[in-house]
């Protein structure tokens, strides 16, 4: 017994040298940031159609809280989630899904990129973009008329390098389940058929100018159905480009711009302005409308900005609605962008059913960023 | 058969024997790598001497740069937050990324990381490529990761190595006999960047005019380092050729202390062509304004 005892011992001692075979992967905490903002606006549109300019008063909104989620899942692939809670009530608003995809960015035969899930397409410069990002605090009238929020679907996306030499030219196509257009641009869909496919596209080439600047430009396309009843389609096309000069560490100068052309069949291309064909029958004939935007934004003393904008757009229905105004904004950044402040005067004539009314606005935004800060692409 | 394995060992020492192309963060590890690897090796490298390598735009054009690259030199610690970006966009499947921190004796490793302490690098001060004595852990590194791509190479990349630390060897000691006399001097840098310098020569960095890493000079602390350099004596004020002067002159002009631009990286000034002379610049300009 003594021996049997004392063997069970001397096996219990020798089993603690043993390694153990450890399988689990040591934990890994994803980068999670949350960034909300806040705007102060006011604005003399309230009584303008009575020939009274007289400013609103102040009011203080919530306007988006993002909280983002990020890690890589292995060497060849990361996700990126991005909840937001909109305003403009903090207290009754719901966290909802903004964007959610997996990016496969290395292994693929061609080096081939493949993102699915629900995400921004790459469409233009600025739909990537999330607003917090913008250097002004409104969005550009033809970004609201023709997209309405974002171009933003579930969908798959492969994007891949093109043999252009020394030049960065990248060519990305995307599968669309058609959801995203909705209100802004098209008819509800109510027919509860499975939705008609949407595609996009954009081709891009980025050119090194000199060490101090950079130039990159776009082309893209979208197509998709505006009306789910008959089945009518649309198509944008859009071209973009985005200059930055960079003077020193602490100045740079940005511009960028965007035009979009817009072209579907409808009904009438202006308000009371019905198509009809040579029997006065009601028909439908192509239109094409259009919408742009061009900025500019210096950045000086590292932690100021300043800059101005210009939107001009019709709508993608009809001609004699959209809107043409100016927007000057200031920026404030006294510790990168942890913490900002935003300034915007924005002088925005809008355009329905061919009457127009001119709008004077004032926004103060305030926004602040906890969580890590990626390098900001171009 | 033996005719066929001695062609396929001298064809697989061809291939290895190619050339290894290399693209690093700073332009003082292209200049090691090109020391050791000649004309066995292209190199390129992505932040110039006169920007901040901390806070770099992810450009495209740099994704190109790594895309048919082998090798990717970083100086790791976080210095470079801006690199796996592009290391991701650059789609370069077979790249490797080296950072030639590994060996190098860490300094200011901090116990806490937190936004209140400013830009803390969480796995110490990563400027160690500025005490000389560094460069011989780094270079072993660069040899590893080169005669990993081309084995054939490895005698050649280590005998340049070991001819270049010989003769570096000689010019630190040249260095360390120029700063002898100013061994515990007191300076003030505008960033932490000159703590391994520092700590190699012997000199007491006894204040920054950032508050905080990172975080600009306020009104309220400048006056602080006005009172910190006219009590301590401080003679010099050190500040990378890409920040701003305008705090440091106010703190030179209150106190009479000399404000030096001196480089961090090759092509911070016309005169730092290469490393040697980079810090052959830093020493000589440090030294000048000591005495």
């Amino acid at each position: 017994m003594r021996q049997l005892r004392t063997g069970v011992a001397v096996l219990i001692i020798a089993a603690s040298f043993i390694p153990a075979r450890v399988f689990a992967q040591a934990s890994v905490n994803p980068d999670i940031s949350v960034i909300p903002r806040f705007v102060v606006t006011s604005d003399d549109g309230g009584d303008v159609n009575r020939g009274k300019r007289k400013f609103s008063q102040p009011d203080f909104q919530f306007q988006e809280l993002e909280l983002a989620i990020q890690s890589y899942l292995n060497p060849f692939s990361r996700a990126d989630i991005i909840m937001t809670l909109p305003g403009p009530d903090i207290e009754a608003g719901k966290l909802g899904i903004e964007e959610a995809y997996a990016t496969v960015f290395r292994g693929l035969p061609f080096d081939l990129n493949l993102r699915f899930g629900k995400y921004r397409a790459e469409f233009g410069k600025l739909n990537t973009m999330h607003p917090h990002a913008w250097p002004f605090i409104s969005a550009p009238l033809s970004e609201e008329k023709f997209f309405g929020e974002s171009l933003n679907d579930l969908g798959m996306s492969a994007s891949i390098l093109l043999p252009t030499g020394e030049v960065y030219t990248k060519l990305t196509v995307d599968l669309l389940r058609g959801g995203s257009i909705g209100d802004a641009t098209g008819i509800a869909d109510t027919t509860g058929r499975k939705p008609t496919y949407a595609n996009s596209a954009r081709l891009m080439s980025f050119f090194t100018l000199s060490d101090e600047s950079d130039l990159e430009v776009g082309l893209s396309g979208y197509t998709g159905i505006h009306d789910p009843y008959n089945r009518e389609r649309f198509w944008y096309g859009n071209l973009d480009f985005k200059y930055k000069y960079r003077s020193s560490a602490y100045t740079s100068l940005v511009v960028q711009g965007e035009y979009l052309a817009n072209t579907r069949k409808a009904m009438q291309d202006r308000t009371l302005h019905q198509f009809v064909n040579a029997s006065d029958v009601p028909e439908e004939r192509r239109i094409s409308t259009s919408g742009a935007y061009i900025y500019a934004d210096l950045q000086f003393m590292k932690i100021y900005s300043i800059g101005s904008r210009y939107d001009w757009t019709e709508s993608p229905y009809s001609k004699d609605d959209g809107g043409h105004g100016v927007a000057i904004f200031a920026g404030f950044y006294p510790v990168e962008e942890t913490l900002g402040l935003r300034l915007e005067y924005a002088n925005m004539t809008h355009l329905t059913a061919g009457i127009s009314q001119n709008v004077n606005s004032v926004a103060l935004q305030v926004l602040f960023s906890l969580g890590p800060h990626k390098a900001h692409p171009f | 058969m033996k005719r066929a394995a001695m062609l396929i060992v001298l064809l697989w020492c061809a291939m290895a024997s190619g050339m290894v192309r290399v693209v690093t963060t700073l332009p003082e590890l292209a200049d090691f790598t090109r020391q050791i690897g000649g004309d066995k090796v292209k190199v390129d490298f992505i932040v110039r001497g006169d920007q901040n390598p901390h806070f770099v735009e992810v450009k495209p054009s740099y994704m190109m740069k790594l895309k048919s690259a082998d090798l990717f030199l970083t100086i790791g610690m976080d210095l470079e937050m801006w690199a796996p970006q592009i290391v991701d966009g650059s789609r370069n499947s077979s790249l490797s990324v080296v950072d030639l921190s590994q060996a190098i004796n860490k300094l200011e490793v901090p116990a806490r990381v937190d936004a209140s302490l400013g830009d803390v690098h969480r796995f110490g001060n990563p400027h160690y490529w500025l005490d000389p004595r560094n460069v011989r852990p780094m270079m072993e590194e660069i040899v590893e990761a080169l005669a990993k791509v081309s084995p054939g190479d490895e005698g050649l990349f280590r005998a340049n190595a070991n001819a270049y630390l010989k003769n570096l060897d000689t010019r630190i000691a040249g260095w360390e006999q120029t700063m002898k006399p100013f061994a515990g001097k007191k300076v003030v840098t505008f960033h932490k960047s000159w703590t391994y310098f520092a700590s190699w020569l012997k000199l007491d960095v006894a204040g920054e005019v950032e508050p905080k890493p990172g975080i600009a000079p306020s009104p309220s602390h400048t006056v602080e380092i006005i009172d910190l350099v006219r009590s301590a004596g401080v003679k010099a004020i050190i500040v990378e050729p890409f920040y701003d002067l305008a705090a440091p002159d106010q703190i030179g002009r209150a106190t009479g202390a000399k404000v030096l631009q001196l480089p961090t990286s090759i092509g911070g000034v016309d005169q730092a062509t290469d490393y040697v002379a980079l810090i052959d610049y830093d020493v000589r300009t440090l030294a000048e304004a000591l005495r």
